[in-house]
């Protein structure tokens, strides 16, 4: 494991401090494509052995039809997503809209579960009918899936336009949308809302501000924290000021420790809720007693994305394919976007003028998202056990 | 040879406890690599795991102590004669529902009613002009918790000590008053005596309930500092990733149990003489 | 009835009570505008195809988790009591496994163990589910039994049994049943809520069972959420009193057949 994260690391590290002349990245994406193929081959080879009479599912996107792709997925007849909360990224309508167009149905196990237990299922459940086909983990969760052989290589059609750093170049796994910590808020209980980390301190909040869950255990809340650390003196590599906010917003009473649900929201017992965009965003039509208003915090911008996998023992390996198609084709990454989510082909369907001005404008202005950092693979590490050893004491009961 | 009898249970319990119960103990020894090592036992003993433990047996105490014995008494004052029938099969039927009614729903209408916003706590301060908050009470401390966690652990002891409740024979009771006994040096003598046994038993099972809940707890307060939170967070959550770390906190919670019995077993004995 | 006993009864009731009411309110509110009083949330989960599935798969799962408990766990109990007392502590250590072990970590050992299972046991609910929540029931079972047994003079009541010329057979289902009638509904009842209750095990395992359905609406659905709670405590409320009723009816033929007190 530590092998790949240290790879994708070093790479990464020197993109960005510009060591790679244009030469040597051209030498390495030959290998690895002559790599690519030469692994394709035996890919195809042991799965020809593993689906007995089946075809191989093929290694890209573009390498068949999108009919043959259907007619084969057809015969499976059938989906395993899991963890897909339909109010999340409207996932509902997604999946909904792929079930008429090609119809195969889709059973979504856990709609709650975690990107740790869509690992585990993969495990678990292999050999068996109701494994999952399909996985969409946390970045650090898919990093660990791939090093432990949980995935299986895909290119969709439309890979090369999915950012390079959003993406694993092996087709393991391929960041699908991105969103922006927000602050959302109950406009019946909250007359002045907070539109930056600054206000959330003010005493008349007290008893009100919560996080979407536990940054021990909630992909959202970490985000929160770190968000938070930027607008506090901190960065993306020292979370610590991030903490201490938190910290200081609990010995004021401003900070509460339930995790957001629909039911807290919906009753006014979460009236400030920091989430993801795309979850907030979504709270507005979803509960309109609430009258939810979301504001992304100006001084503290952070982007997360979540990922995209194909269970290399996948009991439909077709179908999950096929759903890759459906995810990455324009579409799909449109039907993201309508959930208040940053499709990862967001500025590829932008450069083609393909995203409508409604979809647009229903979201916060792009001069704020432009200015959302994105921490990496080792920053958000480094977050996280920074996160595990000082939050309970300065934050916990 | 009389224990040949039981194997069918053995059988079952191998098969459906031990075994499971083992591959995770294993799990607590091993590496993420291949291999075994001590250092995620060793790594309890300190910062923040150690004060997770701690929180924990305290909440669990606590529930257990204030559940045993106010279930005692509402058990007591339900079953005994002069009480109505229908309270007893009331309590017993609402108690076996209660005993399991945890999680998010049970922690939800805990902060619909006694959270800072709940409906409690807003009518106590616009009504009676009583501030929950300002006399240090928050449904998000150990405090809080241990309140919800009674909704559980008061129908527990309820439902298991009614039987022993119920084996207390009237007669006693009439024999104990006509030798001259008042109700004190009944309970004294004769019915604490007597129940004590079920009594410890159903401690240890509110100990054990409360130590093991998690539902409730991270709905209530998703960062408070139990163990078995932080075994979800370890094992199945989306930020850490350490199922060794986790099986190793199972592995503690083992010994923290297995004291307790070290407990019991001669209490239970000393007990037992006297319900003889 | 005693003042003390109407303290105590008083003191629970509004304990219990109190945060249902809040649910209910809850409950009563509209999505649209906040407040009281409408029936949507109630009509939202009646009209729901996977409310009454759900239902329909853990209630039974329930009355076979019960019905094994029993047929595994009175036999045995009954026969430590009265042959090998010695191995009483033994089980009741054991009773506290179930609960030491958490069940988001056991899921995994159990899921491990069972992986090549013949799909008929592993893929339903109905033997790999049913086969752990026995185990999770256990520790109430047998705490309930035991002190069932305890109660009654198990030595006593078999040798009268056996001296009158009954077998094995007899007497556990005619004389110590009836005798342990209550402490075996007590751990019934524990069974039937815990299968009504349990997530973990049947989250991981892929199975759909109630719970499930009622943590998917607690965490997406706002109002509605309150009135699933209120509906699953009272359907399971009523299915705890008819087991009551169903206890009482053969409890009271037995009970006059062998003339017990």
């Amino acid at each position: 494991m530590e092998d790949h994260e240290a790879q994708e690391q070093e790479f990464w590290r020197k993109l960005e401090e510009g060591e790679m002349s244009r030469s040597q990245m051209l030498k390495r994406s030959v290998a690895a494509a002559a790599g690519l193929t030469v692994l394709g081959s035996t890919g195809a080879a042991f799965a020809s052995r593993g689906f007995a009479g089946a075809a191989a599912p093929p290694l890209k996107g573009n390498s068949i039809s999108l009919k043959e792709l259907i007619a084969e997925a057809k015969k499976e007849g059938h989906l395993n997503t899991i963890a897909l909360p339909p109010d999340w990224a409207n996932y509902g309508e997604i999946m909904s809209t792929f079930q008429k167009k090609y119809g195969l149905a889709i059973t979504n196990d856990n709609p709650d579960g975690s990107s740790a237990q869509e690992n585990q299922a993969i495990t678990s459940l292999k050999g068996d009918s109701r494994a999952p086909d399909v996985v969409d983990v946390g970045p650090s969760f898919a990093v660990a899936g791939a090093a432990a052989g949980l995935y299986g290589k895909y290119f969709p059609t439309t890979f090369s336009t999915i950012p390079r750093a959003m993406k694993d170049t092996r087709g393991l796994w391929y960041g699908d949308y991105w969103g922006a910590i927000s602050i959302g808020y109950n406009q019946n209980l909250i007359s002045n809302g907070p539109a930056t980390w600054k206000d959330l301190l003010k005493p008349e909040y007290k008893g009100k501000v919560a996080l979407n869950g536990s940054p021990l255990a909630s992909n959202s809340a970490v985000s929160g924290v770190i968000a938070a650390s930027l607008a506090n003196g901190g960065s993306l590599a020292d979370v610590g000021p991030g903490i201490d906010f938190f910290a200081t917003m609990k010995k004021s009473g401003n900070f509460i420790p339930v995790q957001t649900t629909g039911a807290t929201v919906a009753s006014g017992q979460t009236p400030i809720s920091i989430d993801w965009d795309y979850n907030n965003l979504a709270y507005v039509t979803e509960f309109p007693a609430a009258r939810w208003k979301v504001n992304i915090p100006s001084d503290g911008v952070y982007g997360g994305y979540y990922a995209q996998a194909i269970n290399s023992s996948a009991p439909h390996p077709w179908s999950a394919r096929l759903w890759e198609e459906f995810i990455y084709s324009d579409q799909g990454q449109l039907l993201y976007l309508k959930g208040f989510a940053h499709p990862a082909r967001f500025n590829d369907l932008a450069n083609r003028k393909k995203i409508p001005s409604s979809l647009l404008s229903a979201l916060p202005s792009p001069a704020l998202y432009a200015k959302a950092k994105f921490a990496s693979l080792g920053q958000q590490s480094a977050a996280k056990a920074k996160i595990a050893t000082d939050w309970p004491a300065k934050v916990g009961a | 040879m009389a224990w040949v009898a039981t194997v069918p249970f053995f059988a079952y319990a191998l098969l459906f406890l031990f075994l499971p119960a083992a591959s995770v103990l294993i799990g607590a020894f091993q590496k993420d690599t291949s291999g075994y090592t001590l250092e995620n036992v060793r790594a309890l003993f300190h910062h923040p795991y150690i004060d997770a433990y701690w929180g924990s047996i305290k909440l669990s105490l606590i529930t257990a102590a204030l559940g045993g014995v106010a279930g005692l008494f509402i058990a007591y004052a339900a079953l005994r004669e002069g009480t109505p029938k229908w309270i007893r099969s009331t309590l017993t039927t609402f108690s076996g529902v209660a005993a399991n009614f945890g999680g998010i729903p049970l922690a939800f209408a805990f902060i619909a009613t006694l959270g800072p916003l709940g409906v409690l706590t807003v009518f106590l301060k616009n009504q009676l002009h009583f501030d929950l908050t300002a006399h240090g009470f928050s449904l998000f401390s150990m405090t809080g918790i241990a309140l919800a966690y009674l909704y559980f652990q008061l129908p527990l002891m309820i439902l298991v000590i009614a039987p022993a409740i119920d084996g207390l024979r009237k007669e006693w009771r009439e024999a104990s008053s006509n030798l001259g006994a008042s109700q004190f040096q009944f309970w004294r003598y004769v019915g604490v005596p007597v129940l004590m046994p079920s009594i410890l038993g159903a401690i240890i099972l509110l100990f054990g309930n409360a130590f093991a809940a998690y539902a409730t707890a991270y709905g209530i307060n998703s960062g408070a500092n139990l163990i078995t939170i932080f075994i979800g967070s370890y094992y199945s959550g989306n930020v850490l990733n350490n199922p060794h770390l986790a099986q190793a906190m199972a592995f503690g919670m083992f010994m923290v149990l297995g004291l307790m019995m070290l407990f019991y077993i001669p209490l239970q004995r000393r007990a037992a003489r006297w319900a003889k | 009835m005693a003042p003390s006993a109407v303290f105590w009864l008083l003191l629970g009731g509004l304990y219990f009570f109190i945060p249902l009411l809040t649910t209910l309110l809850f409950s009563l509110k509209s999505n649209q505008t906040g407040k009281c009083c409408t029936a949507a949330n109630y009509s939202w989960v009646i009209h729901n195809g996977e409310f009454w599935h759900t239902l329909k798969i853990s209630f039974l799962l329930a009355l076979e988790t019960i019905a094994i408990s029993l047929a595994l766990f009175v036999p045995t109990i009954y026969w430590v009591h009265l042959k090998v007392p010695k191995l009483r502590p033994v089980l009741a250590s054991l009773a506290l496994i179930p609960f030491v072990v958490p069940p988001i970590v056991m899921v995994v050992g159990l899921l491990k163990f069972y992986k090549g299972a013949p799909s008929w046991f592993y893929g339903q609910p109905w033997g790999f589910l049913a086969g752990a929540y026995v185990i999770l029931a256990f520790p109430y079972m047998f705490f309930s039994l035991d002190a069932g047994f305890r109660s009654i003079d198990v030595h006593t009541l078999t040798e009268a049994s056996q001296s009158l010329g009954a077998k094995w057979t007899t007497t556990l289902f005619k004389v110590i049943l009836p005798n342990i009638r209550s402490a075996a509904l007590a751990g019934s009842f524990l069974a039937l809520a815990i299968v009504m209750g349990e997530y973990t095990i049947a989250n991981l395992g892929a199975f759909h069972t109630f719970p499930i359905f009622i943590q998917y609406v607690n965490e997406t659905q706002g109002f509605p959420a309150g009135a699933l709670t209120l509906l699953s405590f009272g359907i399971t409320w009523a299915a705890m009193a008819s087991l009551l009723l169903v206890g009482r009816k053969r409890g009271a033929r037995a009970a006059v057949i062998t003339g017990a007190r």
